[in-house]
Order: structure tokens, then sequence, then C-alpha cells
């Protein structure tokens, strides 16, 4: 018996913590008006001992709390974004190889395999190393090493629905093939790849943080990534620099991965329990 | 009984295996010893003569030697493989006399055929700095293989070129470059010199190591048995190398700024500003001409007020540095003055010098946005981008941050001039003449680095520059670089904004540490370590 999804306690946690992360970033132009990398007070100020500056602030005197609102903000949208890319490309291309078959089965596949052997973070980093670094060429870097994940799940998934009684029935009709691989096989091959979405999205965090810590992020846009890479210089002196952003990113990706472990096992009727 | 392990025993037993391990190092030690010092970065082009930077200088000056020195006597000069310079009166030729029984480390002896070799095929054709401070050389002339006469074919002031030397005169052995291509002679990567230390390996991403050259001309020198540059990129990781006793010296600012007060309470290490004197680099916003808003002088005067130097002093440099009034620093003996046009920092200035000039604020408060690309070679300079971006948002001008890496940043601004803003580290060498005048002359083709590619042009600082350059009088020409700070001040054709020298860490074992004002940068002979 599987318990729905919203009776397990994992998903009530992670997605309490999602959600407040979504209505952060949403909000933050609110909750945090002005320019998050303006000038705010004194430098280094050590977290908790200003009112007016609740998380302190760092080697300029920017507001560290408004950096970490806004930042939230570009890790909320790089994630969201790179796996719906990463889904929506992935999906397309599994659904049409599983539901051609032979030759461009195969040359899709390849292609696949082709991208799946380059590790995701080295063609991000190449990626945006040619490209410049902005938001969305960041997004597709992500996307661009993600997106086979979902392509061969939606392949196999395709692969035994094509044999189903209601195809055949689709073709009698007269459907085009084209229109029973994308409207009527797809959406039933979703739900898989969508409990892998999830794990996307926590990926996609870690590698947009990744990418900013190196230097690679958009450098007009707050990131956590550059954050923790800016404090690294003072690591000695002012560990919070860097700890305040790295504990913000675990939470995110954390709870991001409990929503998309309920979801899988609600999905899939799978419970360990 | 003795076939029991205890821990104890174990413990011991290790401890004694690891001290005899240790033992024959310290007994080297005691010698002469091998001084280990963090390198930040590993130049691809290693031969001091073709490129004339502090990145190359801080490991090649230790085996290929200039003329002169820089020093902190008066004359400002010590001699090293030339040991006297007279100039004509009519500047148009200066004559060194060379040192005696100096020989390559291949074993041939130097001679004055090896000066005129490098003069006239390496460092006036080929050298960034020498390709504009001998072209007016004409010819070498070795009457003798101790002198060797440089002719000009317009004056050249004696000051200049002496001031020049520590930078310019790498003399390179003919015998090993001759009818070669010497920017790709294999000698390029595994240097041959007079100096005080001999090549001896390079690993890429580990260590570059130089070792003594028993005969040194240099009587009882070096002190050292050899030098290790391990390579350290990670600045943080420079830090604690040094806590941990791997490494001795820790030059050029790489120990984070940040961790500087907390380093300098580590006992045994101590913190160093001198030794860089005549290197004085200087935070400089360069500014693209071609970009019709900033070719306005309200708007340049504008962003100068808008900058609140002592906010970068204080929190960038942490108070390794001084306010620049102009193109030459304030700790430069003979040029400086501070008799110059200065910007305060004045936000209400800034904004009404932008509304004069007609970019009125716009919806949301802004007037207009710029590219700045801030070098990466530096965390100050890309800090200061940081501080800049926000410095301008404040008066309404919106800058976006271009990120490049530092190849990327070189052909940006200097080739492809796709920048309106640019942060620099300039570099101040003893003579404005040497790498200072190039950046506000105009004329220069493009690709240069580090020279006027901002377009800018203006035919009265032009016409002074070149004054300058043919004036021999040293009283004279010090009055008019006066002129210059002056001139370049009151137009900005670009923006100084802080004089900044670097740091060492150094071990307390180091001795002769700092003992001329490029210290970093040259030959150690009379470098050692104590017990």
């Amino acid at each position: 018996m599987t318990r729905p999804f919203l009776r397990r306690p994992e998903a009530l946690l992670g997605g309490a913590i999602l959600l407040a992360l979504i209505l952060i970033a949403g909000l933050a132009p609110l909750i945090a008006p002005g320019d998050p990398l303006a000038i705010a007070g004194r430098p280094l100020i050590p977290p908790f001992t200003d009112a007016g500056l609740p998380l302190g602030t760092d080697r300029l005197g920017r507001d560290l709390l408004a950096e970490l609102i806004h930042g939230a903000r570009t890790s909320v949208a790089v994630g969201l974004s790179a796996a719906l890319v990463a889904v929506f490309a992935g999906m397309t291309v599994g659904t049409a190889a599983g539901f051609a078959g032979g030759a461009i089965e195969a040359a899709l596949m390849r292609i696949v395999d082709a991208f799946q052997i380059v590790p995701g973070f080295l063609l991000a980093l190449a990626f945006v190393s040619v490209m410049g670094p902005s938001l969305w060429v960041v997004v597709l870097a992500i996307a661009l090493g993600a997106w086979t994940g979902p392509a061969r799940l939606a392949r196999a998934r395709v692969l035994s629905l094509r044999e189903s009684d209601f195809v055949a029935a689709a073709k009698v009709m007269g459907m085009s093939p084209a229109e029973i691989a994308f409207r009527q096989i797809m959406p039933l091959a979703l739900p898989p790849v969508l409990a892998v979405a999830s794990v996307i999205v926590a990926a996609a965090v870690l590698t947009e943080a990744a990418l900013s810590f190196l230097g690679l992020g958009d450098p007009n846009s707050v990131t956590w990534g550059a954050m923790i890479a800016e404090g690294r210089n003072q690591l000695r002196s002012a560990a919070y620099l860097s700890i305040i952003p790295g504990i913000a990113l675990v939470l995110t990706v954390i709870s991001t991965y409990l929503v998309g472990e309920a979801l899988t096992d609600s999905l899939t009727g799978r419970d360990k329990r | 009984m003795f076939a029991t392990i205890s821990r104890r025993g174990v413990l011991t037993g290790t401890a004694a295996l690891l001290a005899s391990t240790a033992l024959p190092r310290l007994a080297l030690a005691q010698g002469g010893g091998r001084l280990i010092v963090a390198a930040d970065s590993e130049p691809r082009q290693l031969n001091p003569a073709i490129v004339a930077s502090n990145g190359v200088f801080f490991i090649s000056s230790k085996v290929i030697e200039p003329l002169a020195e820089a020093s902190y006597d008066a004359g400002g000069l010590k001699p090293l493989l030339a040991t006297g310079w007279e100039g004509s009166e009519d500047g148009l030729s200066i004559t060194f006399a060379l040192r005696e029984g100096v020989s390559w480390h291949d074993g041939t002896p130097f001679t004055s055929a090896d000066v005129a070799f490098s003069a006239m095929e390496v460092w006036k054709p080929l050298q960034n700095i020498g390709r504009s401070l001998f072209a007016n050389l004409e010819t070498v002339e070795t009457p003798d293989p101790l002198t060797a006469i440089f002719r000009f074919s317009k004056p050249t002031p004696l000051q200049l070129i002496a001031n020049a030397l520590p930078v310019v005169s790498s003399v390179l052995p003919k015998h090993v470059y001759e009818g070669s291509d010497i920017a790709e002679n294999p000698a390029n990567r595994a240097l041959i010199g007079t100096g005080p230390f001999k090549w001896g390996d390079y690993r890429p991403g580990e260590y570059y190591l130089l070792t003594r050259n028993d005969s040194y001309w240099g009587e009882g020198l070096p002190h050292l048995d050899d030098i290790v540059f391990r390579v350290l990129p990670d600045r943080a990781a420079a830090a604690s190398s040094l806590e941990a006793g791997e490494v001795h010296l820790a030059a050029f600012s790489s120990v984070p700024l940040a961790d500087l007060d907390r380093i300098a309470k580590v006992p045994g290490l101590s913190v160093v500003t001198r030794g860089y004197e005549a290197l004085t680099y200087q935070l400089t916003v360069e500014i693209n001409h071609r970009t019709g808003i900033l070719s306005d002088l309200k708007v340049r005067q504008a962003i100068a007020h808008a900058i609140d130097k002592d906010f970068v002093l204080d929190t960038i440099f942490l108070g390794y540095a001084e306010k620049a009034t102009g193109p030459v620093p304030a700790n430069d003996p003979t040029f400086y003055t501070p008799d110059v046009t200065t910007y305060p920092f004045d936000i209400a200035a800034a904004k009404d010098l932008l509304d004069e000039a007609g970019y009125r604020e716009g919806p949301g408060g802004t007037r207009f946005s710029l590219r700045l690309l801030p070098a990466p070679y530096f965390a100050e300079t890309r800090q200061f981008g940081d501080y800049l971006r926000q410095a301008l948002a404040a008066i309404g001008i919106d800058a976006q941050i271009v990120p490049h890496d530092a190849a990327g940043h070189i052909k940006a601004v200097y080739t492809d001039h796709a920048f309106d803003l640019a942060i620099a580290p300039t570099v101040f060498r003893a003579d404005p003449a040497i790498s200072t005048t190039i950046l506000v002359r105009s004329g220069q083709p493009d690709g240069v680095p580090f020279s006027n590619q901002g377009g800018y042009a203006n035919p009265d600082l032009d016409a002074l520059i070149d004054e300058a350059l043919v004036t021999l009088d040293p009283g004279k020409r010090v009055a008019l670089y006066k002129d210059f700070q002056r001139m370049v001040t009151a137009d900005l054709p670009l923006i100084n904004v802080a004089d900044w020298s670097f740091t060492s860490v150094v071990a307390d074992s180091v001795t002769g540490v700092a003992t001329n004002p490029r210290w970093v940068v040259s030959n150690w002979a009379e470098t050692g370590l104590s017990e």
C-alpha cells in the first residue's frame, strides 16, 4: 500500500523548506529591496551583532542577508529552468527514439551515449568558457549534461508502451505516428521522468554553485557559489562568509532531494517500509 | 616478550624513522640551504629579455642578469654586468664598461658581443618595453670585449636609460641564440645566463628548481645552494604552507591581505613591505574614449568624484596602499608632484557634473549603462571592479561587469577595444618614459597590452611626451614630467586610484631580504638561510 505523497514526513519537511525557498526567491525584491550588491555598512560585520544587518556584511560591506535572498533567486531560477530544459529535451528525444525504433533510435541513442560519457560538469565548464557567462548560458550548460537521464528513461518507458492495445487502437483510428508518440504515449512516460527531475534540480543547483565558485557565473547577479568563493579568501578570519551560503546550499539540495524521494516513492508505488 | 607489538613501540619506532629521514636534510640546510618559495603562476615565456614583466623576472632574474640592478643607495643603481656607464654630451651615445671575468653557465666567457647582440636582436625588436625605449638605437659598437657603445639616432637621456636598466637590459648569450628563432629557442625554457643560479628543472604544476652557480663572478656568492619555486596557485594554500614551514617565502601579496594580520602573529614569520619600491603598481581605471559618453570630460570627472579612495584603501587594500594623485606614484623620489588636479569623493558634485553634461536620471535613477572589465590577474582588481560597479550605481551609472580570463581580458581590452571602463594594474618603473607615458600617448598599434588602447588622443600631451623623451637635462626632464602629471589629472585620459605595492611573508630564517627596491625580482645572490 502506498501512502499519498503529502502524508510522507520527508515530503512535508522537504516541501516546506522548498516552498519557503521559492517564496523567498519570488518575493526577493520585496523582502530585500534595492540592489543586493549595494554597500550597506562597514565591511566584515560578524553575523548576529547588528540588528539592521542580521547576517553581517562581506568584505566590501554588502548585506549578507540581502545577498543570500537574491542568491536564492538565482539558484531556484537556474535549478528549475535547467531541469525544465533537460526534461523537455530528454523526453522529446527519448520518446522519438523509443517510438521510431530502428536506425533513428540507434542514431539518437548513440548521441545520448556521447553526451553521457562526458562528465556533466566538464561539459558545462567547457560550454560556459566558450559562450561567456550569463544566466541563460549557465542554464543551457547544465541542461546539456542532464538531459540524457530523462531521454533514456523516456525511451525505456515508450518501448513498453508502444506495444499496448491503445496504441494499436490509435493506429487503427488513423492517427499519425507523431501524434501517437507525443500525444498518446509521452504523457504516460512522464511520471518516472518527473521523479528524476527533482534530482536534476538538486544537481543543477549544485552545478550552478560550482560554476560560480570557479568564477564562471554571471558576475552581475548574486549567486551562492560566488559568495562562497569570495569568502574563501577570508576563510580563516571570517569563516561565516562561506558557511552561511554553504548552509543555504545544503538546505536547498537536501529539501529538493527529499521531495524527489517522496515523489518517486508515491509515483512508482515503491515503499521501503 | 619481544614479539608483542605495543602501540607505544610502534609510535617511537615510526618517530625514529621519521627523524632519521629528516636528519640529512637538516644537515644540508646548514651549508647553504634550499630556499623554498611559493609561486602563484607559471609564465609560459620565461625569457626576461623578451618579456620584461615581474611574473617572468620573479623566476628568471636569478639566472639571467641585467647590466645593473636598482639600489637603495644614492644614484639608485648597483652595477651588475656593467661596471660603469657614461653618456655623451649630445645624448647620441652611451658607453658601458662591462665586468671582467664573467662567464655564461655553459662556460663561454661573457663579452660585449653578447650585449650588442641582446640589444640589437632582442631588446629593440622583440621586448615589450625595449621596443619603444630603444626605438632610436641605431648600432651597438664593441671596440673591445669589455666596452659596448650604444649609438642613438636622436638624443636619448642617460637618466632614462639608466633608470630602465634593471628592467630592460637582461643579457642573453649570443652563442646560444645567434642564427636561431629567438622567440622559439629552447633556451627560453631552460635558461642560460650569468646569474648566481643555474637552471635546474621544471615540472609543470609542481616546481621550478634553480641550483647554485659555483663559478659566479660575485666573491663568495650566492649564499644559497638552491631555490625551489613551488607552484601554489591557491592563495589560501600559500598561507598554510608558510605556517606549516613548508615554504620560506611568499611574495607579491600571495598571502591574502585579509590573512596578513593573523600571519604576522605566527612565530617565525614576518610580513615585509619593503623590496617593492621600484615596482609600484597603480590601480587604474582605463577609459575607452571611443564611447561617446566617456569622451566628455565632465563624465570622466564625475566618475573620478564617485570613487571613495579612502574606502578603497581601507576595505580592498586593508591599508597596504596609498591614494594615487596621478600617473606617478607618491613614493617615487624623483618625478612625483602632489601639485595636480584632485577629485575628492563627492557624490553630489559627480551628479551635478553628469546633469551638466546632459545625462539626466532616467526612470529608476539610471542615466546610462557601461561595460566594466576588471583585470582578472589580482584579487584587488576584481574586488575594485565590484566596488566601482556600486560606486557608479550611486551616481546613476549602470555598470555591467564583463568577466574574462587573463588572455580573454587582454584581447578584449587591448585588441578588440570591447570595453567602456577597464580596471588595470599598471606598473610604474622608476621613470615615466618606461611604462607610464605609453598609457596615454596616442598612436599605439592595436594589441599592445598596457598601452593607450582607449583611443585617447591629445596633441598637447603627445608633444609634451615627445619633448621629454629627447630632453637630456635631468632637471628639465623632471619639470616636463611634472607638467605631464598635471595634464593627465586635468584631462583624465585614465583615472589613477591607488598606489599599491606588495607584501612578502618571509620566514625569519631567511637572511638578506628586501635588500634593494626590486628585491623580489632581483638575483638573490645575497639571500641566505640561517638556522
